[in-house]
């Protein structure tokens, strides 16, 4: 074991929690607010409303694991902290969607990229989607607060090659790149953040402010899926929660209810408007689930000379904003560039094909770079947007539907990418296409990207971002909750996380629900006091 | 060969999207629904936790085509069966609706009903030739059915992440593990 592990041992100290899977009878469980959902707005609102004296309790569908559990093994750690089990996919099976199914939320597995929301977007939700109080001022002082938390800075250490290769094909072409802020304290630069910190140097919920919270006094369930809010008129009265079983995978019959004065929830993108319609809640505008976006993700492979290892190194320390607002806010499709870590596992399925094309891809994963480009969806009327839809046993499924205007950007995208991996060096670059083989020079790269028929499930695709879904805004007929993240139509209900945004945020978006959720966590705190 | 045997009267390629279960689709198209329920076991294989005895024909067969370069030939039965262990793992740990879907494929792929008009492997997956592979990926992944289309990516997903993550594979990637702290 490299370093203590500070959540076992505040178990041992005290801290009151329930493993679901664990329970031999239903069980009843009270608190002054209960929070579903332990990532980055449910653990936000945990510390902040238990440090003002409330007593808290957390409720996580997804597992207890902690840094002793991570071994930087891609096989056990994507089934075991991934939502459905990395399963999860838009409805037509076209996106893989990663978010994390545990205690500390998809801030347990994300790759620490932290930014503040950009100006232009909460300017947009203002201006748009009548969004208040979030100006780009009103929010500075929350960000501010959230970057001390969590010791968001830039990176100190120099990039990996990985990421060094947007640094150089931006110098040459003299393209827009900055060093990524990244959630880290002591980071030993290994480069395994999705598959959890093994030294809890990356500052997720897991580490801070639960923790905090349980020293407060506050509880944890974990393994209980929240199913259903228990409505009467216009409250809430309670959560019936469904333990499930060590995997995440079935309930095991036992039922968990929850009752509190207030309610926040903080399932995150596609989870908090399924736990809203599974409840059938008051809904007049049919807004729940609406307006899903993704931040899609297209992605550009390309081979050097020198060594790469895109396996090791702090994951993503570089970035490039140089096309995500050039053509304004609404203009065509924008995108922000960045790499990801390239572990074998998740490698091979990103590469493409199979036999001996996808060996001789792999065989060269130490001389392979990959670039992503994440999509700014939601901006303009043409974005493609998704719809969360129950399936058969109530749980959420995503429809997103592609347009011309997003499958416009993939192209623009592959040609960006391509134009930056010639720059700085590379001997060939593949797009990451079905009909793409590996192409030597940029001229080709534009022909062959020119020529791509650009459909789903030949163009790989993929998103690490949910947002929206139960977007705020003052007009009911638009949004869920108003911008406090107060239901609309429920009296006692708040929602904390990120499927409060109206559009998607354009960058990565951790950040974005730390600030906003901290305010609204204070802000309720206050409500409450005066209640 | 065409998917023609999917061109029964009332049910358009909408209708087939719409319902999305594939195994209940293709078996509904073939008029055989009543007479084959119950068919497919859904007791797990010695040694797994999901997958079953009909699952490992079609799998034995195709995951040796998928590895075919990235594995040294007398290394490939140990690959199989590992590769086999990684997937029945994950399976094990996917959503049951997900789950869900992926057995209905490999019920499409395991019952000859459905297997001959779809893939173009009429006789067993044992006698199928690493070719005959090749041409239903192939076809799988330019069908006109989307449902086609979505389990040609599957298969090669689950596969390939299969192996990937078995340290078997990483010498021919060049990937020396996660460091030792």
């Amino acid at each position: 074991m490299p370093v203590p592990d500070l959540f076992a041992e505040g178990l041992a100290r005290g801290w009151k929690t329930y493993n679901g899977s664990r329970l031999d009878q239903d069980l009843t469980l009270e608190a002054d607010v209960a929070i579903v959902g332990t990532g980055a707005g449910g653990g936000t609102t945990a510390e902040i409303l238990s440090a003002a004296g409330y007593k808290v309790l957390l409720i996580e569908e997804g597992p207890l694991k902690t840094s002793s559990d991570f071994k930087m093994q891609e096989a056990e750690a994507y089934p075991s902290l991934y939502q459905e089990g990395i399963g999860r996919m838009s409805k037509d099976g076209a996106i893989t969607i990663m978010q994390g199914r545990a205690v500390g939320g998809t801030t347990l597995v994300n790759w620490t990229s932290s930014f503040r929301t950009p100006e232009p977007t909460l300017e947009h939700w203002a201006k748009e989607h009548n969004v208040k109080g979030h100006s780009p001022a009103e929010m500075a002082p929350w960000f501010e607060k959230m970057e001390q938390r969590l010791g968001v800075a830039p990176w100190i250490m120099p990039p990996n090659v990985n990421n060094d290769i947007i640094r150089l094909g931006c110098e040459k072409l003299g393209y827009h790149w900055k060093v990524i802020p990244r959630n880290v304290r002591g980071c030993w630069n290994l480069g395994y953040c999705g598959m959890g910190c093994p030294t809890n140097a990356k500052q997720s919920m897991l580490v801070t402010t639960i923790p905090a919270t349980l020293e407060k006094g506050g509880e944890l369930l974990y393994l209980a899926r929240a199913d259903k809010l228990l409505i009467d008129g216009d409250k809430v009265t309670g959560i019936q929660c469904q333990a499930m079983d060590e995997r995440c995978v079935a309930p095991t019959g036992r039922t968990i209810t929850v009752k509190a004065k207030h309610y926040v929830l903080s399932g995150g993108g596609i989870n908090t408007p399924a736990i809203l319609m599974r409840s059938d809640a008051p809904d007049p505008h049919k807004r729940a689930g609406k307006r899903t976006f993704i931040h899609l993700v297209n992605f550009s492979a390309a081979q050097f000379e020198q060594v790469v290892n895109p396996f090791y190194g702090a994951p993503q320390s570089i970035y490039s904003d140089h096309f995500q607002w050039d053509h304004g806010t609404t203009g065509r499709m924008s995108f922000k560039l960045e790499v990801p870590p390239l572990q074998p596992a998740l490698t091979a399925t990103l590469l493409g094909r199979f036999g001996e094309d996808n060996a001789l891809r792999m065989e060269q994963l130490p001389h392979t770079n990959a670039m992503l480009a994440l999509l700014r969806d939601g901006f303009h009327p043409e974005s493609a947007e998704g719809t969360v839809e129950l399936r058969g046993d109530g749980s959420p499924v995503l429809d997103y539907q592609m347009t011309d205007y997003t499958w416009d950007g993939v192209r623009r995208a592959f040609h960006t990418m391509a134009e930056i991996q010639f720059a700085a060096g590379a001997k060939s670059v593949l797009p990451l296409h079905a009909d793409a083989g590996y192409v030597k020079t940029l001229g080709e790269a534009k022909s062959l990207i020119d020529g791509l028929s650009l459909e789903i499930y030949r163009t790989r695709l993929g998103s690490a971002h949910v947002m929206g879904g139960c977007a705020m805004g003052e007009d009911p007929s638009q949004a869920v909750t108003d911008s406090l993240g107060r239901h609309h139509q429920l009296g006692n209900l708040s929602i904390h996380d990120g499927s409060l945004f109206p559009t998607s945020i354009g960058a990565n978006p951790q950040l974005s629900v730390y600030g906003l959720t901290a305010q609204l966590a204070s802000q309720l705190a206050e409500r409450l006091r005066t209640a | 060969m065409n998917d023609s045997v999917l061109d029964a009267p009332g049910l358009s390629r909408r209708g087939l999207l719409k319902v999305g279960l594939m195994g209940t689709a293709f078996l509904a198209t073939a008029g055989l629904t009543a007479s084959l329920t119950g068919c497919s076991a859904s007791t797990p294989a010695n040694g797994f936790a999901i997958l079953r005895d009909s699952d490992l024909p079609f799998l034995k067969a195709l995951i040796p085509v998928m590895l075919a370069g990235a594995v040294k030939p007398e290394q490939m039965p140990a690959a199989i069966d590992g590769t086999l262990q990684n997937l029945d793992y994950s399976l094990n740990r996917l959503s049951p609706e997900m789950l869900k879907l992926t057995v209905q494929l490999f019920d499409v792929l395991a019952m000859a009903v459905t297997r001959g008009p779809l893939t173009g492997i009429w006789g067993s997956w044992e006698n199928a030739s690493a070719d005959d592979i090749r041409h239903f990926l192939d076809r799988w992944q330019n069908s006109s059915l989307s449902l086609l289309r979505m389990g040609h990516s599957s298969l090669l997903q689950l596969v390939m992440m299969g192996w990937y993550g078995r340290p078997e594979a990483w010498a021919h990637c060049g990937y020396p593990g996660p460091p030792k702290i």
